[in-house]
Formats: structure tokens, sequence, C-alpha cells
């Protein structure tokens, strides 16, 4: 049914997204972009060295995660699944839309799973993905 | 209505020298590190001198500006008050927000240990009265050994890397090679431009903290145990709380740990090394204590956490400092 798939992460929930767009996949050929956006914005005052650390670390985050996206979908067992990485730098839930349109996907797959004290005090990206996506999306609730 | 314009102009020369301060000290830091890497100073060295020292200057220049300034109590107000907030308010905010604070035993033991064995130092000495120049040159030896541990630890870190990284073919050996860059007027006169910065912004912020003091009849002690120290915590706050909302959990809690002990051994053991530093006997029986006690509190409430600290943690944290600065400013002085 759906021909190209955006699974995004921020590395929380990995087991279960994995396992949902496993559970969706038929026989058929599909393309899989597995994206993690390293998100760059730090607060005014932030010293610079301190800014390009944070950068590093999050990009090296960012290819492990990706690496084990790309270990499960590229596995002999998913012969059907032609896997794309992307790495991204800004912020999360407008790369994820950009790169949605820009692809032209048929479906969005992300991990839900914040209480209602973490999304008050952290923000929830899956929210602000849902209220401008381009296409059908899949939140995965998670525990 | 004179006195309330006066307050008013302090409190605006206070935040501004405290933004100059800041942003100064990044300057020098950022330049001072391209300068070492093009005189040929190992990256891991750099690295770990730069992110111990970078969040710690501000409380450094106005304890040591302070000090020199004759406004003792300011300067050690500072430091001492600054590691109080930086456990107890600062971690407390973040693991508060973020939720959770992971931990990684390795790195906690070394720095937690570090910052309890500073803490105690400080006691020791405080106890033969003034710190003078025996207590610096031991402070200093001590800080010139954690750095050491913290670039041997880097340098493993490292090299553990390069073997992953080889295992997996996925990256080159020049992204951790010492990157030799040339020097350059402009990377100079950054450097001494943030110096200088530093130096004046320090200037202001303790003058403005004096004059603020004196006007309201507030003593300089609070002043610098608060206002100063919650003002040049801005860097840690920043770097600790983003880290913390970002997952770099390391970075969050070893940024705070850290700036804890630098803030003892360098910036108490630096001014000390020039005068002896008087001891205010509440700071011998009050502030010093508490700051000991937060430092035992975060580690039993990250082992209760199974090596976290997470939103429970952080809450009593906040209730902790709380606590002290009622207690600290209402009751005991």
């Amino acid at each position: 049914m759906y021909e190209k798939i955006l699974v995004a992460t921020m590395g929380e929930y990995m087991d279960e997204i994995i396992e949902h767009t496993l559970n969706i996949l038929t026989d058929k050929p599909v393309e899989i972009i597995g994206v993690y956006v390293v998100e760059t914005s730090v607060p005014f005052l932030t010293p610079k060295k301190v800014k390009e650390m944070m950068g590093t670390e999050l990009r090296s985050k960012g290819e492990e995660i990706l690496d084990s996206l790309a270990q499960e979908f590229q596995s002999p067992s998913h012969y059907m699944v032609n896997f794309r990485r992307v790495l991204l730098e800004g912020n999360p839930a407008d790369e994820i839309v950009n790169l949605a349109e820009k692809e032209e996907v048929d479906l969005i797959i992300l991990g839900t799973g914040k209480n209602i004290v973490d999304k008050k005090l952290l923000g929830s990206v899956s929210e602000k993905v849902v209220h401008s996506a381009p296409c059908t999306i899949l939140l995965v609730r998670t525990s | 209505m004179k006195y309330l314009l006066e307050i008013v102009i302090y409190i605006i020369a206070l935040v501004i020298s405290l933004i100059i301060v800041v942003k100064s000290a990044d300057v020098f830091v950022d330049n001072l590190v391209d300068i070492g890497s093009a005189l040929g100073i190992s990256q891991i060295i750099l690295g770990v001198t730069a992110s111990a020292i970078g969040t710690s200057l501000p409380e450094f220049g106005s304890a040591l500006i302070a000090t020199l300034s004759g406004s003792v109590d300011i300067g050690v107000g500072t430091v001492i008050g600054s590691n109080i907030w930086n456990i107890a308010g600062i971690l407390g905010i973040s693991a508060t927000v973020a939720g959770v604070i992971r931990t990684n035993k390795q790195g906690l033991t070394r720095d937690w240990m570090m910052t309890l064995i500073t803490g105690l130092i400080l006691l020791f000495f405080m106890f033969f009265g003034d710190i003078n120049w025996i207590a610096s040159i031991v402070m200093i030896t001590v800080y010139c050994f954690y750095l050491w541990l913290l670039i041997k630890a880097e340098r493993k870190n490292k090299q553990e890397t390069v073997v992953d990284e080889k295992d997996r073919d996925f990256r080159s050996m020049d992204q951790i090679s010492p990157e030799k860059k040339s020097i350059n007027k402009k990377t100079i006169g950054f450097t001494i431009l943030g110096l200088l910065g530093l130096i004046v912004g320090c200037r202001i912020l303790v003058f403005s903290a004096v004059e603020l003091a004196s006007i309201a009849g507030i003593p300089e002690m609070i002043m610098g145990l608060f206002t100063l120290a919650i003002g040049t915590s801005i860097p840690e706050l920043v770097v600790t709380l983003s880290s913390a909302m970002k997952g770099l959990h390391d970075l969050s809690i070893g940024t705070v740990l850290g700036s804890n002990t630098f803030n003892i051994l360098i910036g108490i053991g630096i001014p000390a090394l020039v005068m002896s530093v008087p001891v205010e006997p509440l700071s011998l029986s009050f502030d010093a204590p508490v700051m000991i006690f937060v430092t035992i509190l975060l580690m039993v409430l990250i082992r209760t956490g199974k090596m976290k600290l997470n939103r429970i943690g952080g809450i009593i944290l906040i209730a902790t400092y709380i606590s002290y600065a009622i207690l600290r400013i209402f009751i005991f002085s």
C-alpha cells in the first residue's frame, strides 16, 4: 500500500517504531527513509565551544541511531526494503515535514509517549508534525 | 526616589556587566583554544581544559576581582554560592524539566569524588582561619591532578572511538587528529578583547553588587552567595539544561561537577596565592557544610534513582536550595 515511508526517530521508542514499520510491510517493494534530526538550537549565552561539542555529540548519536535502523531494515529477511538514511540539522518537526514534502513520501512513522508534564516542559515533535504533515502519519504509542 | 533610581541603575549595570562577562569569557576561551591549536597543543588537552574552564571563568573572574578589590566576602560568597546553586538549583531545574538525567558510572564517580574532596579540602583549610598561600598551592596542585585525570580519560575515550570507527569503516582518523591552524591577528585581537571584557565586566559587576548591597542594606556575603553566584552561573545553567533536554546526559552532569571543582580550587586557590583570603564564621559553620551536604545529597538521589537523577530528585534539590536561601537570608544573616 505504501511505497515510500519516512521513519523519523530521535533515538527513543526505536524498538516499537521498527516493529510497527515492519508490521505494515507487504511483499511489494518499498522505500524507507530513516531520518534523524540534530537539534542545533541552543539558548543565548551558551559558550561557542560547548555548542560545537553538543553538535558533534548529537551527530554521532544520530549516526548510531541510523546505523541501528539500517541494520534492521537492510537485513536479508526484509529483501523488499530499499533503505536510505538522512541526517539533518535544525528544528526536528520542521525538518521532518520538509523532508516528507521534498521526498513526496506516502507515510510518516514516528513515536509518541510523553506524558502531559513532559509535553508541557519539553514540547512534542510528533504533535507539531501532525499539524503540518503533507501525508498520512502513523503515530506509534509507546509506554 | 533617589535611592530607587540608584538601585535601578545598579541593577541594569549588573545585568549588562553579567552579559559582558559571560560573552567575553566565551570569546576569550574560544580564541585561546585556536591559539593553543596553532601552537600544536593537543586537541584533547585543549578540549578538556576549554570545557572545564569555559563555563567557570565568570565565577573565577568575579571572585578574583572582588577579592583583589577588597570585597572578600563577595569573592568567597560567589564561589560557595555558585557551587550550592550549581547542584541544588541548576541540576534540580534540569532534572525537573528534562524528566531525567542519566549518569555514566565511571565519569560520575570520578567527577563527584573530586567535587566532594574539593569541598572537604576547602572546609579543612577554613578551620585554620584565613586561606593562605599554602592552601593555594595544595588547591592548584589538586586541580592540575584532576585535569590530568580528565585528559587521561579523554585520551582513552578517543582511542576507543578510533577503534570503533575503524571497525565500522565510517570515519577517517583525521577527524580526531590535531588540526593545526595559523595564528592570525584577529585571533590574538579577540583573545585580548575577551580578556579585557572579562576584567572590565567583572569589575563593573562587583562594583554594582557592592553598591547595591550598600544602598539596600544587604550584607556583601549575601550578594555574593545569591546574586553573583546565580548570575555568573548562567553558562552552567544554559549548558546543563539544554544538554539534559537534548539527552546529552554526560555533558549535563559533567558541566556542573567540573565547574564546582574549578570554582573552589582555582576560584579561591588563585586569589589565595596573591593574598590571604579571610573566612567569615558563618561560611565555615553553614555555607560550606551546606555545599558538602548538597554534593552528598546529589549522589544519594542518583543512587536511589538507579544511577539516574529523576524529576522527584530534581524537585528535592530545588526544595533544598529554597530552604537554604530562606535560612541564610532571613534567619542566619
